[in-house]
């Protein structure tokens, strides 16, 4: 007695052509995407009819979350073309948050007590970040924090364990406290430290950027739809004050059925 | 991974034939491989770089009074009072958009508490109205107001328009926009200039819909100004005489 045999059928499947199109996508992902940028706030802009968009070099951008806290930033690079980095945007971050610190120190004729490996150290991390808030006296205590500590203390989270750092509501973003001062020739003037961050990142020594927030495109303001008045209002304000009345505003495109 | 079978020929085997060699390489740990960085990327990525829409504020020098605004005549002023309303979440229910035309009517002859209707009741008297957009083509709320206070603008940028499409129009799109913006800035049509007022607790979102209205009605003159003590009189007063007439 013969047994029928069945004849064993492959089932392999050829992977080739389902490999050549994930590549294929793969590529295409890879050279569209921008990455998505790590933000203390989630933000969801208004829409708007502009259909200009948003440059994506020589940009400070001015976060205001909906609690009302005031974050800035620089993203991009100020100049691509110069090779030795000066104006990548960590040389400029780096910039930026020295001379920040110094204009405090001489506005208000305090020391924030940093060592100057701690105050090395602190702008390393600065220039990696890509938003910044906190008051100019907490800088020594938020920079010895590790990053998901800090980053907990800027979304207005409580710290994680064994963290010895108390953090108030009033610790989160930029204050917008008056600073009195005297300038050379013995006037009384009054800023903050929302000034100082936006001088500072003005002149923080390249060119491109500083034309661009002459021009008013390297600023963009973004904030929350739902976000009152009156907390925008105080950073447009401060704008106004400084002479920076041209600026942008971050919006979402809308279509034009609505 | 990668196999090579070797066929089997049967006997008849001819000498010296090279033998015949079937080469397989499995693609599928390449595939899964491919798809987690596909998958990776499509969740890191912003494909919708968002917008911007500039803004140019007048300086805060208090010497630097904006004249050719409080020159305008009285006609052709409108203002909006910008205000919104929050559940307790703090997510914006509704936007109300106050608005009058020319001077606001401040006075009460008849002692009532209430502002009294003047003669000429298009001028001065408060009004509410909601952020409609367009409904059939035909713009509603707010915008049908903007857009009846700069109708001549309107008419003649849409004429411009149809003479832009026509077909075999020979106009270019810079010489349309140039032609446009010289419209707009018109000074002997009368345009209304525009003063947007936002309450504290107007929400961001009514301030960019209030521009936005200003882009799509093609108004050129117009300020962001801080409320007073007349724009609030002026709104209570009105939320007065709603709740009376209720």
């Amino acid at each position: 007695m013969g047994k029928v045999k069945m004849k064993r059928k492959s089932t392999r499947i050829d992977m080739t052509a389902m490999s050549d199109v994930t590549v294929l996508l793969l590529t295409f992902f890879m050279l569209t995407s921008t990455f998505l940028q790590k933000e203390p706030a989630t933000v969801v802009t208004p829409s708007s009819v502009s259909e200009i968009k948003v440059p994506m070099t020589n940009v400070s951008t001015i976060l205001v979350s909906p609690e009302g806290n005031v974050f800035v930033g620089v993203t991009g690079e100020a100049d691509m073309t110069i090779a030795d980095g000066k104006w990548a945007t960590d040389s400029i971050r780096r910039t930026i948050f020295v001379n920040a610190i110094n204009n405090y120190e001489r506005l208000t004729n305090k020391t924030i007590p940093m060592s100057a490996f701690e105050k090395q150290q602190a702008t390393e991390q600065f220039a990696k970040m890509n938003m910044f808030g906190v008051p100019f006296e907490r800088i020594p205590e938020f920079f010895r924090l590790k990053s998901e500590d800090q980053e907990n203390w800027l979304a207005g989270k409580g710290l994680g364990k064994g963290a010895l750092v108390n953090v108030k509501p009033s610790d989160v973003g930029i204050p917008f406290t008056d600073i009195r001062y005297q300038d050379e020739e013995g006037n009384v003037n009054t800023t903050n430290e929302f000034q100082i961050w936006m001088r500072a990142i003005y002149n923080s020594g390249n060119d491109n950027l500083q034309n661009a927030m002459r021009k008013g495109e390297g600023i963009a303001v973004k904030a929350d739809h739902s976000t009152r008045y009156d907390v925008v209002h105080s950073v447009l304000d401060n704008l106004q004050t400084i002479k920076y009345n041209r600026f942008t505003v971050m919006t979402a495109l809308k279509t034009n059925e609505d | 991974m990668a196999e090579i079978q070797q066929k089997e020929s049967g006997g008849k085997k001819k000498k010296g034939a090279q033998k015949k060699m079937d080469i397989h390489v499995d693609f599928t740990p390449m595939v899964d491989m491919n798809m987690l960085l596909i998958s990776f990327f499509m969740l890191c990525t912003t494909m919708i770089k968002s917008q911007t829409l500039n803004i140019t504020l007048p300086s805060n020098d208090k010497n630097l009074e904006q004249k050719d605004l409080s020159k305008a005549a009285e006609s052709e002023a409108v203002t909006l009072i910008l205000s919104s309303d929050y559940d307790d979440k703090g997510t914006v229910t509704d936007n109300t958009i106050y608005y009058f035309f020319g001077k606001p009517f401040m006075e009460d002859a008849d002692g009532d508490g209430l502002l009294d209707t003047p003669e000429d009741p298009s001028l001065g008297v408060l009004h509410a109205e909601k952020f409609v957009g367009d409904a059939g083509g035909v713009q509603q709320g707010i915008r049908s107001i903007l857009h009846k206070r700069n109708e001549v603008v309107l008419e003649k940028i849409d004429s411009l328009k149809k003479e832009w499409r026509r077909p075999g129009s020979e106009m270019s799109d810079a010489e349309f926009e140039a032609k446009a913006k010289a419209i707009r800035n018109d000074s002997t049509i009368s345009r209304p200039v525009v003063v947007i007022k936002a309450t504290p607790e107007a929400s961001w979102e009514s301030i960019i819909s209030t521009l936005d209205e200003m882009q799509i009605n093609q108004i050129t003159r117009y300020q962001i100004n801080t409320i007073n003590d007349v724009d609030s009189t002026l709104i209570l007063d009105y939320i007065k005489k709603q709740q009376s007439q209720r």
